[in-house]
């Protein structure tokens, strides 16, 4: 019905080649950019700096992560490091003098480098091993940044983020670094889109399904895992810098620890592992329902109908939270992203009752 | 008509004359009390929180003040920065003029957003210590004994009581943190303007685990030892001191020890230990005897009565205690409402404040939010913290020294 296949006819191969071919799931898109673009007129300012700003980012965060844990297979247990690095070094540049649009590119450079140099871990180890890898990257750049005050900012170990422009206009008020966040995050979507029908993708997949396959049917393994570290941690570089600049407008090692890592794994897992759909759903989830939740709970508790202590009620949340990711992965252990793919099998055949899929 | 118009109007008027009236008499003041209570400051957010709540029940059961109420927001934000902004977003917009977090990354990543909206942030024993000169951090109350004025004051305990500085081997035994490094830079300068050797032994956070870290201080063999950390971290800290062969009273803590760490250790074998404190310990104060008879004996109390007088509910009671008389003051000169620029005024304006000898006193003005810098050394007897000095503030100019030499490089940056 919503999804009508019939009475599509694509006569060109551009266009049955095309991200959406179907009309309905272009126009989701369109509503959604639209939304997304009038976000600054249609949410109060509370809603738009703290829930959809940070939501977008850490989607960029993901989306980069699910790159590299969905699409090319390699786990990675310390990408909060790899956007410190880049948080940090766009600060440092820009210090430096370096305009922030480079700035942001060197960022993500550096941290695709080291990336790429804790990442090359992945030629050799697979699975559980190459997380002890990247748990090593985590500590390692967490233990630099905090000793090495040149890095950290001296013994306050904070640095604030410097007033920038970005392509003219200054980086100053919460609208502009919201449309910056916004530009950011769809270049992500539309990369790992794009990236997904490419070679490279194809590729990347191959590896991740079996890799000495992958290396039988003519595919370079050494060089495609090595591009997979280098290009997720480019992109996670520079959303690290977005996050410092448009986001927290200051940076403490605290904010790129490992359970941030975790984080940034959990919202790939819940989300679903290589979609980018799942991406924005698991960055959502994680990033925003324990807030959601917290705001019930004070909201129920101020209403008289949760007396409980204070401890407690602040733990209800963590524990509701917890039911809830174990619900949804008991309901569709495919995450997120595809309780909505069944939804929309559901309907792209109805009202016959079988999908395909 | 026109009469039933003129007695609507009349009727009208006196209707938002008298709302206006009752608004003004009841306008709350709204303190934002955005703390962590489940994940790294647990260990003191509860009787930290209860303290402070059971403050505000004393205030607002007198009257309030000046017949405003004060009402405390209380919001977990985890420790986690994403969710200290939104909380502070979300009392911000519901007109608070205080917040406090309670949390030293979460607090950090606040400054720039309360300076930008003239909304106080106390960060009593957390936080930025530069943050004392209020000439660059015009919104922002250390309240407290900064961590530099802290490891000043262990030291020059040990100058007066503990056989002079020169020559004493001292051993800082901290966090591998920002949290642990920061008296570094003072506790170096020291060591060179004393003339005593100062080495330091980091342990990995969160610190359940530092045997490797002692058996390098044993070899050390150090006269003293600071320990600096929080939590969980500090009892291992001491156990693991005393079974390196240090005597109990060889040892200084930052002010995060407390009775619940001591039981930890062993009341008996802890004996000895001493730290710093920047709030009274117990329940023999006026200001927490009166708690006791008017809130928690009352049935009002926010938590367990036997958390009442420990160390960090009273620190949370203090906290609470210059900030309401910062608002009583503000509003005084200034008249309602209270707003947050005000309300720094009304910081300035605090003279010699010692809440009833809860806390050494605190004097603050447009240049000095740290308040004086005051403490005293608290030595544990087996069963009770014991102060063994009065309070007082120790090098104090070496302390500025840092603090303005942090503060211009967080100027120049903004």
């Amino acid at each position: 019905m919503f999804y009508r296949l019939s009475g599509i006819h694509h006569t060109r191969y551009e266009s049955a080649r095309q991200l959406w071919p179907i009309p309905m799931d272009r126009w989701q898109i369109y509503v959604l950019l639209a939304l997304g673009l009038a976000a600054p007129l249609l949410f109060s300012g509370l809603y738009l700096t703290s829930y959809l700003l940070p939501w977008l980012i850490m989607s960029a965060a993901a989306l980069s992560l699910t790159l590299l844990m969905g699409i090319a297979g390699q786990l990675h247990f310390g990408f909060a490091a790899v956007m410190a690095i880049g948080a940090y070094s766009s600060i440092h540049l820009v210090r430096a003098g370096v305009p922030f649009e480079l700035a942001l590119l060197g960022a993500g450079a550096i941290a695709a480098v080291i990336g790429s140099v804790f990442g090359a871990a992945a030629l050799r180890v697979k699975g559980l091993y190459l997380v002890m890898a990247t748990l090593a990257m985590q500590y390692l750049v967490d233990w630099t940044i905090i000793n090495v005050p040149a890095i950290s900012g001296g013994a306050q170990a904070t640095l604030q983020t410097p007033a920038v422009r970005f392509l003219f206009m200054p980086l100053a008020s919460d609208v502009s670094r919201y449309y910056l966040a916004l530009g950011w995050v769809v270049l992500v979507t539309l990369l790992i889109l794009n990236i997904k029908r490419t070679s490279l993708g194809r590729a990347l997949v191959a590896v991740r399904d079996k890799d000495f396959a992958a290396a039988v049917i003519g595919v370079d393994t050494v060089k495609y895992k090595l591009l997979a570290f280098f290009t997720s941690s480019f992109l996670g570089g520079v959303t690290g810098a977005v996050l410092a600049f448009c986001y927290y407008r200051a940076v403490t090692p605290e904010q790129f620890t490992f359970n941030v890592s975790i984080q940034l794994v959990a919202m790939v897992l819940v989300g679903g592992l290589g979609s980018v759909l799942g991406a924005y759903l698991g960055a959502g989830f994680v990033l925003l329902v324990p807030i959601v939740l917290t705001n019930v709970v004070a909201f129920l508790a101020g209403a008289g109908w949760l007396s409980v202590s204070t401890n407690l009620l602040a733990h209800i949340p963590l524990m509701v939270y917890g039911a809830l990711i174990i619900g949804f992965l008991l309901f569709e252990p495919l995450g997120l992203a595809k309780i909505y793919d069944n939804i929309r099998n559901y309907f792209l055949v109805w009202p016959f009752r079988h999908s395909r899929s | 008509m026109k009469r039933f118009i003129k007695g609507l109007a009349a009727a009208a008027v006196l209707t938002t004359a008298g709302l206006g009236a009752a608004q003004a008499q009841k306008a709350p003041i709204k303190f934002g009390l955005l703390l962590d209570f489940t994940a790294v400051y647990t260990f003191l957010t509860n009787e930290y929180s209860q303290g402070q709540r059971d403050y505000l029940t004393l205030i607002n059961d007198q009257g309030g003040i000046n017949g405003h109420r004060v009402e405390g927001i209380v919001v977990d934000h985890g420790n986690q920065p994403q969710r200290g902004i939104e909380a502070y977003n979300r009392v911000s917009r519901d007109g608070a003029v205080l917040v406090d977090f309670l949390s030293t990354p979460v607090s950090r990543a606040m400054v720039n957003r309360v300076l930008d909206d003239k909304i106080v942030m106390i960060t009593a024993l957390h936080g930025r210590g530069d943050a004392s000169d209020g000439e660059v951090f015009p919104y922002i109350f250390p309240l407290m004994a900064t961590y530099w004025s802290q490891a000043a004051l262990l030291a020059e305990y040990i100058e007066q009581h503990g056989g002079g500085l020169k020559g004493k081997k001292i051993a800082h035994v901290y966090i591998d943190s920002p949290f642990g490094r920061e008296p570094l830079p003072i506790l170096q300068d020291l060591a060179k303007e004393k003339g005593f050797d100062l080495r330091t032994f980091p342990y990995a956070s969160p610190g359940n685990e530092q045997s490797a870290t002692w058996s390098e201080v044993r070899r050390f063999r150090p006269d003293y030892v600071f320990i600096w950390g929080a939590g969980g971290g500090q009892s291992v800290s001491v156990r693991e001191a005393i079974r390196n062969g240090i005597k109990p009273d060889q040892i200084l803590s930052v002010v995060w020890l407390a009775e619940t760490d001591m039981r930890t250790v062993g009341e008996q074998r802890a004996k000895g230990v001493k730290r710093f404190e920047a709030v009274a310990t117990g329940t023999d104060l006026p200001l927490i005897k009166e708690i006791l008879a008017k809130v928690v004996d009352a049935g009002k109390g926010a938590g367990p009565r036997e958390n009442v007088g420990t160390t960090y509910y009273n620190i949370g009671v203090a906290t609470m205690a210059a900030s309401v008389e910062a608002a009583r003051l503000a509003l005084e000169k200034f008249g309602a409402p209270l707003t947050g620029d005000k309300l720094r005024q009304g910081f300035e304006m605090i003279k010699d404040f010692d809440a009833q000898g809860l806390m050494p006193p605190v004097t603050f003005s447009q240049k000095d939010h740290q308040g004086g810098g005051r403490g005293r050394v608290s030595q544990w007897n087996g069963s009770a913290w014991e102060p063994v000095t009065d309070w007082h503030a120790a090098y104090q100019e070496l302390v500025w020294r840092e603090i303005h030499r942090d503060s211009a490089k967080f100027k120049e940056s903004r």
